[in-house]
């Protein structure tokens, strides 16, 4: 019941940032100076013809009228057309944003794997050699620029050595693509039983994942290598040993009592992601979401880059009823 | 202040990693300084008969695709970056910290400044659930291409941040005896700000500034890497990057590899210097360092009293 | 009280069994580092020693090092002290020399802890049943089903109201009297042989502790174990213990048989601890209020000597002898009080 309440009040708060967010991005990407129809249209088109397809694109109507038009449309489902792919954006998002879940959620599987290992251990004992070697890590995670971190695999892994594949896009161009289910492609090709294409599908995964795996690990690493040092010094842990706890007992349950605060930067990771991943999907040509959004900026073409907010705050904001959702499951003092 | 000069020293002895952050900073200032001093040759020129030449005598680091001495540029690249992101992140951390330290002073209470405080807050809620790499791009194309419209795409983004943080101290602070003494005593609200709320709450502010001079290099470089920033030829890290990265599936590393790694290092160097700080002006962390030095000399040294 | 009365019937006479004490602590030494000088030393040779079956009160106020001395015995002295030097012999084994994982086993098994506040020692995300339940699990090395047998039991045992529900419960569910029970339960279930109690009634309600110690003390003698009884309160020892000891800045300054101490205290810090006791304002202003700003260091000479009425100069130069004042009544003073 309280959930219910909770959700209830969740989604109160949510509308409203989710309209200020849709005005703020549409008056930014309104701003940008370039006129579609002369962009649609070429360089050749007449003043006549362009004055039509303002007409029709309802460019030639107040910024507040467009905008209200905007919502409307919105309201039946429809995110408008991006004049570069000339089709309904809903459509290419469909297409595109599985894509970037994919990378992100294997990426953020990977900086979880590394960034909770090495923060337990680095914990345990805070002054061995793994706490060093994470404290180092997190601060070089953080500086290193994973476009250009992407561009050292590619070249050791594929150039040099020649283990991954060329780093054009999510499988091998002989391959058939399944057809899409849930978007994903290594999810796909399972269902579709298809092993060479999930072989391909993985192999393309790699470099990718690795890059924003590592990169991203930095953050988990420090919250978790924190918290873990604060609950393994807090008075239950104390006692546990007073009362003769082994200590792998110990550290097991001071990281249940960590897990609210990794939960929470996993889950902020997982929201920057699906926009931070753009410059790695660029580097990889992954055709995923925040590559479409960047090439909508950069040609004046507004409605895929309003759908890409659109869908990521979506997304961000499922991810934290969810992670609010596991509190509820992992605190006995949230939940009644 | 002397005595944390001196601090800041003992602590860079202590830890090593540390001086390594301040020499990386401080030859990376140095180079760019002497630029054009050190460098052999024009960094926006280029020498079309020798393209893509590797590592040599003649061009240290090689050359990029259109024949530019890939050393001269990469070592005049960080006077760009590294003032778009000085002043990004300065101007955001004037506007962010001076509004979240209003926003913190009259966030409680009532009447219309409750109100404008709990917009401020939610709209930098809206701002920071923004993807923030689309942001900054979109800010850039709709002010025009330019090294202003970065630098305040770069102070935008990183706004909000400063402004959550100087409100958390400025609310910490504000609760305390003497800004209520000093409120009692006549002064005015602004001057109770700038004599005794803003000099507490500058030091974790500072902290912040070094390691988002970092990210800032980092997205100026993203930026131009997408042809969103600096354009080419002007010398800029993220700019070279982008044109050397077909070269590099080709086995050509240097136009890329080089300026990337000076990147990275720079970046690295710059946030070894916010740890640092963050260690100054936290005194848990550095009393914990200071002892742990101790124990490393050993307890010889120390008189242990009689049993 | 009454409740305490009638355990103390209950209580055999102290067993004066066999030479070899229990547990015998000699010259403990626990230091903490500090900003920049020499590292503090909160516990300067303390010798102490607890026969089986003994209950010994310590009695000391905040920031005397009753708590670091509880944790320094089960060899975790807290934050970021260490054990700079002593022995704590325990069932014929030097225990401070063991291994980490010997002396793990030691823990709540043999020598246990009931800490104070129990509340925040407790982990918040599990059962209570859970957690007493584990120490017979880690400990006793039956399964889980028999583990809950017992933890059931020993919740019937320290008389919690309704023990099947409280199984389930979760320590934020508990009242401060219940989680103190909850500790006890724990502290208690693998029967150790000794057992510290940490100022474990401070921060309960005066009729919930006096049941607690009646509990406790019942629980202990049942036993057989025997018990450091650790408290700010001078007065509660009266009522059980069969010695105590009085520790100040890390000392123990006096140790006597409970008649002794009471009848004929010989360090002055002891008759001021008595006086606040008694119902004089004016001598408990003089005990309560602790002086700090005057209480420094000393390297040499008596602890004491800054706030002491009778202190003379050789106080502050030499450090007095631990000296038998009567059988088996120890103090550490150069002036000891005569009586009679």
């Amino acid at each position: 019941m309280r959930i219910l309440a909770y959700l209830a009040k969740r989604l109160v708060f949510v509308i409203p940032q989710l309209l200020g967010i849709v005005l703020v991005s549409f008056l930014l990407v309104k701003s940008i100076p370039g006129d579609p129809a002369v962009l649609m249209l070429g360089p050749t088109a007449t003043k006549e013809a362009i004055a039509a397809l303002r007409q029709q694109l309802g460019l030639d109507q107040p910024l507040y009228i467009q905008f209200l038009i905007y919502v409307r449309n919105l309201m039946h489902g429809d995110l408008g057309t991006s004049w570069q792919t000339t089709r309904p954006v809903l459509d290419d998002l469909y297409q595109r944003f599985p894509a970037t879940i994919e990378l992100v959620t294997f990426s953020l599987l990977l900086a979880i794997i590394v960034g909770v290992t090495l923060g337990v251990l680095a914990a345990r004992n805070p002054r061995g050699w793994i706490a060093r070697v994470s404290d180092i890590y997190g601060l070089s995670a953080g500086a290193l620029p994973d476009f250009w971190f992407a561009l050292v695999l590619i070249f050791v892994f594929y150039t040099v050595l020649g283990w991954a594949p060329a780093p054009l896009g999510r499988l091998d161009v002989t391959i058939i693509p399944p057809s899409p289910m849930t978007g994903a492609l290594t999810i796909d090709t399972l269902l579709a039983g298809d092993w060479q294409g999930f072989h391909s599908a993985c192999a393309h995964l790699v470099l990718p994942v690795l890059t924003l795996g590592l990169v991203n690990a930095g953050p988990i690493l420090k919250m978790t290598q924190s918290t873990m040092e604060k609950m393994l010094e807090s008075d239950f842990s104390r006692y546990e040993v007073l009362c003769g706890v082994p200590q792998n007992l110990v550290v097991r349950h001071a990281l249940r009592n960590a897990l609210p605060s990794v939960v929470t930067i996993i889950s902020v990771l997982y929201g920057f992601l699906i926009g931070g991943a753009v410059l790695v999907e660029i580097v990889f040509a992954w055709g995923g979401a925040g590559q479409y959004a960047v090439q909508g900026v950069l040609n004046a073409d507004i409605y895929p880059v309003l759908g890409f907010v659109l869908f990521s705050a979506i997304f961000s904001l499922v991810v934290y009823i969810v992670v609010d959702l596991i509190y509820f499951l992992l605190d006995p003092r949230i939940s009644n | 202040m002397n005595s944390k000069l001196g601090l800041l020293i003992r602590l860079a002895l202590i830890r090593p990693r540390f001086t390594i952050g301040y020499l990386i900073v401080a030859s990376v200032l140095l180079v760019a300084i002497l630029a054009p001093i050190i460098a052999p040759y024009s960094p926006t020129e280029a020498d079309s008969q020798n393209f893509l030449q590797p590592p040599s005598a003649a061009h240290l680091f090689g050359t990029d695709n259109v024949g530019m001495d890939i050393f001269s540029r990469a070592i005049y690249a960080p006077r760009i970056d590294l003032t778009i992101a000085i002043l990004g992140t300065l101007l955001s951390s004037v506007i962010g910290s001076s509004i979240g330290a209003v926003v913190g002073f009259y966030g409680s209470g009532r009447g219309i400044r409750v109100w404008l405080s709990f917009a401020i807050m939610r709209a930098a809620d809206v701002l920071q659930a923004f993807p923030i790499f689309v942001f900054a791009i979109a800010l850039v194309a709709s002010l025009g291409q330019s090294i202003q419209t970065v630098v305040l795409a770069i102070a935008f983004v990183n706004a909000p941040i400063y402004l959550r943080l100087m409100r958390s101290q400025v609310l910490s602070i504000r609760s305390m005896r003497y800004v209520e003494a000093s409120q009692v005593n006549g002064l005015s609200d602004t001057r109770t700000i700038i004599r005794h709320v803003i000099p507490n709450a500058m030091a974790p502010v500072l902290a912040q500034l070094s390691i988002n001079i970092g990210w800032g290099i980092v997205l100026t470089a993203a930026l131009s890497f997408v042809g969103a920033g600096v354009r080419a030829p002007t010398p800029e890290w993220g700019s070279m990057i982008a044109m050397g990265f077909q070269n590099v599936v080709t086995g050509q590393w240097w136009p890329s590899m080089i300026p990337g790694a000076m990147l990275a290092i720079t970046v690295f160097g710059f946030s070894l210097v916010g740890a640092s700080i963050e260690f100054l002006v936290d005194p848990s962390k550095r009393r914990e360092l200071l002892s742990q030095a101790r124990e490393r000399r050993g307890h010889a040294g120390v008189p242990m009293e009689d049993a | 009280m009454d409740a305490v009365e009638t355990m103390n019937k209950a209580r055999s006479a102290p067993a004066d069994t066999g030479k070899t004490p229990l547990i015998d602590i000699r010259n403990l030494r626990v230091t903490f580092p500090s900003g920049g000088a020499a590292p503090k030393t909160v516990l300067k040779g303390i010798d102490l020693a607890v026969k089986s079956g003994e209950i010994v009160g310590l009695v000391g106020e905040s920031g005397a090092g009753k708590t670091t001395l509880a944790r320094s015995i089960l060899g975790v002295p807290p934050g970021p002290g260490r054990i700079a030097g002593g022995e704590v012999h325990f069932e014929g084994r030097q225990i401070l020399s063991l291994s980490e994982a010997e002396f793990r086993r030691l823990r709540g098994r043999r020598l246990s802890v009931v800490v104070p506040n129990p509340r925040a020692e407790l982990n918040p995300l599990l059962r209570t049943g859970d957690q007493i339940a584990s120490m017979a699990k880690i400990h006793l090395g039956v399964n889980g089903k028999e583990a809950r047998r017992l933890a059931l039991q020993m919740l019937r045992d320290v008389q919690i109201p309704d023990p099947e529900r409280r199984m389930d419960a979760y320590p934020h569910e508990l009242s401060g009297g219940m989680a103190q029970r909850v500790v006890i339960a724990m502290a208690l279930i693998c029967n150790p042989a000794f057992v510290i109690s940490d100022d474990a009634t401070s921060g309960l309600d005066v009729t919930v502790q006096a049941q607690i110690l009646a509990l406790l003390t019942k629980l202990v003698a049942e036993q057989g174990s025997a018990m450091l009884f650790i408290t700010r309160d001078v007065g509660i020892t009266a009522h059980f213990c069969d010695r105590i000891a009085v520790l100040f800045s890390g000392e123990i300054v006096e140790l006597a048989p409970r008649e002794a101490l009471f009848l004929e205290p010989a360090h002055p810090y002891t008759l001021m601890l008595l006086a606040s006791f008694s119902h004089s304002p004016r001598l408990r202003d003089s005990w309560s209020v602790p002086d700090t700003s005057r209480r420094r260091e000393l390297a040499a000479g008596c602890q004491y000597a800054d706030r002491c009425p009778i202190a003379q100069p050789v106080c502050r130069e030499r450090r007095p002898p631990f000296a038998e004042n009567g059988p088996g009544h120890f103090a550490r003073c150069h002036f000891p009080v005569r009586h009679g």
